[in-house]
């Protein structure tokens, strides 16, 4: 990539930036709560797209952008009012920008009238309101005609060091005898010395020997004089830095030989409202200038009382320092993988020293847990820079609600809680979609006409409520609306219609609102342009499952319902439990375990197949047996030795998972297996562990699922082939 | 007459594509030594760090604008006589004549080519060599 492009691709990035800004400052504007700031703020977000554009040649973003920022000028400056429809107008010129940037960045070929519409709107406004001053037409004039630009003259700025703030040092430099040893030049150190200011310096031959007993890498001239310099102390030092060791060294501040040029006292004076030349600038108030300090008491020996701006800079380097700066994903990406690798290696080292005698492992396994602190730090670390706040995705959705709400004929609020919580970008990249979705449906299907609701005595304007916050170790996303809710009796037909369910069977009423997620399912009457042709919630559950993630309904009919999405925090690495049953090792994700424990043989009560219940501090939990459940086997342990881990659901609810033993608690680098195997239910992927071996990953919430399910005939033939090992 | 390898330019502009553009435009007339900020802030965190010969400022920034910061410079002990150069993005004659006033030694238009922005900086500090 050539260094232009990767400037253009700089330029793109930092226009999605805009964009976003634009967007979200129209919403408000649009809403009602835009201040003078917000205003300002958006312009200047376009006039930035338009001024890159510029700059890299993009003319018909230019001209778009140009017309765009004409309006947003106006607005600001009052001379057009935020009418609900200019801005509305301003949201769609935002579309097409955003289009002429993508088009712009693909390099495809933009169409000659592309946005002209929109383009005339915008004009057609300035025009009505009698706001457009410049014809529309760019470019700016490259010189005004009788502005008096005083240019400085040369003199003044070679002649700046030695007015404001010159001060003159007495150098003292003797070059020790190591100094040429040592590979450091003595004329370059003066020649650099002499770039600070006007140097004079008298060389000191007095050390000179007689040429017979001259050593040829021993210095044996020194030189003294005058530096006049602008630069401060720590300049002076700086150039002597590499020699500071081998020399011998004075720099001494020396009374400066007139006062400056430009006293304090002027500079505090209150500002003139007179227009002077420019070469004589108007001063500040002393609040504006912060970096105007009282003299020190130094300075009351020392006439030149700016000369002590080293003083007064000295913490400013720190925060001269960039405090962001852009990567490529690639290059995070690939340090990811890296710090998988780690992973591994350190668990396959850790599996070494296991097997080597204890004299010899007990330092060794100290060291290894201070490596696996460092690894679990630094695998921290890089997921955090590859969290992003969530609000990119939550941005998009107010405009999606105004639309859908103006399509629908509905009233709609939407509310937004925990922008900022942090995903994973791979997440967040996969939210958008299933976001949109759902909040589709809900305004589409959930929320009444302002009729239907005033009638069932609700507020007219319905709410979806869109939520993010981190809840043990996974994202919860929550979009809430006070809708009509999913009506069972209505899925349920519908279902069975569809041959979904059987005609004569009985479901309980979480089990219906889960038919929504059922492939091909779709509740309304017809098939509208908004929700689709019925392919959505099924969709969007995969989706939320492709990431790890899990989603749950809960409705209340008539109150409306809630649909909750639980996203692991990140992809890549993972603490987890390996565990084993029968002659297999699993990992089981530790976010998903709430505690392992050994019950009783009394308190574990089997029930038919691989399910049971456990009585757990007075309550009952199901169990399942994992040997049976993943047909490895029969469960031959006796139940004392049997270890349950009790998982969360997913719903709230826990269940146990009874295995053999647990082999300890590690990460994990998580290895989809989707790509080649296809989803496989209770699977969630694979691991390399420290033997080298493969262990699957199991998805605790599915095999929750295919406990329940084994309850149904065709699961329980299975189970009733594993029947007579159980017996045994 | 100002030697252009050793003139110390300051490039103010929130915009890292238009910096770096900006950098390159002036490496290309031969200018060495070049500092960026990102903020008004930091260009008097710069500023009062070394001693500059031009400032090249952006107008259209946040929190402190390019007016805000030819008025902080022009009110700073250390960097006051720096000779600074407005870049406007639009052919705004009354934001020149306010910069004017307020000390900008001269203005550029965006976008800019080597050949103006050189012809600007001569008209500023003298023919370069």
């Amino acid at each position: 990539m050539s260094s232009l492009d990767q400037l253009k691709q700089t330029f793109f990035e930092e226009c999605s930036e805009a964009l976003l800004q634009i967007e979200s400052g129209l919403a408000d504007i649009r809403e009602g709560g835009g201040s003078d700031d917000t205003i300002n703020a958006v312009f200047r977000s376009v006039h930035s797209v338009k001024g890159g554009a510029g700059i890299f040649g993009f003319e018909d973003l230019v001209r778009f952008a140009h017309v765009f920022e004409t309006v947003l000028d106006a607005m600001r400056s009052g001379k057009m009012s935020a009418s609900q429809d200019s801005v509305d107008l301003l949201l769609t010129a935002n579309d097409v920008l955003t289009d002429l940037i993508a088009m712009s960045q693909t390099g495809d070929a933009i169409p000659a009238d592309y946005g002209s519409e929109c383009r005339a709107a915008m004009e057609h406004l300035l025009g009505q309101d009698g706001a457009a001053e410049n014809d529309g037409d760019e470019p700016a004039p490259a010189d005004f005609e009788g502005l008096d630009f005083v240019p400085v003259r040369v003199d003044d700025v070679d002649a700046a060091p030695e007015g404001g703030g010159a001060r003159s040092y007495r150098i003292v430099f003797r070059p020790g005898p190591e100094l040429l040893k040592k590979a450091n030049e003595p004329l370059f150190v003066l020649r650099e010395l002499r770039a600070l200011g006007k140097l004079v310096l008298v060389a000191e031959a007095d050390n000179l020997p007689p040429l017979s007993d001259i050593e040829p890498d021993r210095p044996y001239i020194g030189w003294t004089g005058t530096l006049t310099t602008a630069a401060d102390r720590a300049q002076i030092e700086d150039v002597f830095k590499f020699v500071a060791d081998d020399c011998e060294l004075e720099i001494v501040e020396e009374e400066a030989e007139q006062v400056p040029a430009l006293p304090v006292e002027q500079d505090l004076a209150p500002p003139a409202e007179q227009t002077e030349s420019a070469t004589e600038p108007t001063p500040l108030p002393a609040a504006t200038a912060p970096s105007i300090t009282p003299p020190e008491p130094a300075a009351a020996q020392q006439p030149a009382a700016n000369a002590e701006p080293a003083t007064a800079a000295r913490p400013a380097p720190t925060k001269a320092v960039a405090t962001t700066m852009r990567v490529e994903v690639d290059k995070i990406d690939r340090v990811v993988n890296l710090v998988g690798e780690l992973v591994i290696a350190q668990a396959m080292l850790g599996q070494v020293v296991f097997t080597l005698p204890e004299d010899v492992s007990g330092r060794l396994t100290q060291v290894i847990e201070e490596v696996s602190h460092h690894t679990r730090e630094l695998k921290d670390s890089v997921m955090s820079m590859r969290a992003q706040p969530i609000g990119a995705v939550f941005q998009r959705m107010p405009r999606l609600v105004r639309e859908l709400a103006a399509k629908t004929g509905k009233k709609v609020r939407l509310e937004l809680h925990g922008e900022t919580t942090e995903v994973d970008r791979s997440i967040i990249e996969r939210l958008g979609d299933p976001l949109t979705h759902i909040i589709r449906n809900s305004i589409d299907h959930g929320i009444e006409t302002p009729e239907t609701r005033a009638a069932a005595g609700k507020n007219e304007e319905g709410t979806v409520r869109l939520s993010a916050e981190h809840r043990g170790g996974r994202i919860v996303v929550e979009v809430v609306d006070d809708g009509g809710g999913i009506d069972p009796e209505r899925v349920l037909k519908k279902a069975r219609d569809r041959g979904l369910v059987g005609p004569d069977a009985v479901l309980s009423e979480d089990e219906i609102n889960n038919l929504i997620f059922a492939p091909g399912f779709s509740t309304a009457e017809t098939v509208s342009d908004i929700s689709g042709r019925g392919v959505g919630m099924d969709v969007v559950r995969r989706n939320i499952q492709d990431v790890g993630g899990r989603i749950n309904v809960r409705s209340e009919r008539g109150r409306g319902m809630t649909l909750q999405l639980a996203l692991p925090l990140t992809l890549a690495v993972m603490d987890g439990m390996v565990i084993k049953v029968r002659e297999q090792t699993y990992v089981v994700p530790m976010s998903a375990i709430v505690e392992c424990l050994r019950p009783g043989e009394a308190d574990i009560h089997n029930l038919m197949g691989a399910r049971g219940m456990l009585q757990l501090r007075g309550t009952l939990v199901p169990v399942v047996h994992l040997c049976d459940l993943l047909g490895v086997g029969a469960d031959a342990a006796s139940t004392e030795e049997r270890i349950v881990i009790i998982a969360d659901a997913g719903d709230g609810s826990s269940f146990g998972i009874i295995v053999d033993e647990l082999l300890g608690h590690q990460q994990v680098v998580v290895k989809s297996m989707e790509e080649s195997y296809g989803a496989v239910p209770g699977v969630g992927g694979a691991t390399i562990l420290g033997n080298g071996r493969v262990a699957l990953i199991l998805d605790v919430e599915k095999l929750s699922d295919l406990a329940v399910n084994q309850a149904s005939p065709l699961a329980a033939s299975r189970i009733t082939s594993t029947e007579p090992a159980t017996t045994e | 007459m100002p030697n252009v390898a050793t003139l110390k330019v300051l490039i103010v502009d929130d915009q890292n594509s238009v910096r770096q553009m900006t950098r390159m435009t002036l490496e290309q007339i031969g200018v060495r030594h070049i500092h960026e900020a990102e903020n008004g802030n930091k260009a008097i965190d710069t500023a009062s760090l070394q001693p500059l010969d031009l400032i090249i400022s952006d107008y259209n920034m946040p929190e402190m604008d390019g007016l805000g910061l030819l008025r902080a410079v022009r009110g700073h002990p250390a960097a006051r006589r720096v000779p600074f150069i407005l870049v406007t993005g639009r052919g705004d004659r009354e934001l020149v004549v306010k910069a004017a006033q307020a000390g900008a030694n001269n203005y550029v238009v965006k976008p800019f080519t080597a050949d103006i922005l050189r012809q600007k900086i001569e008209q500023v500090i003298g023919k370069l060599s």
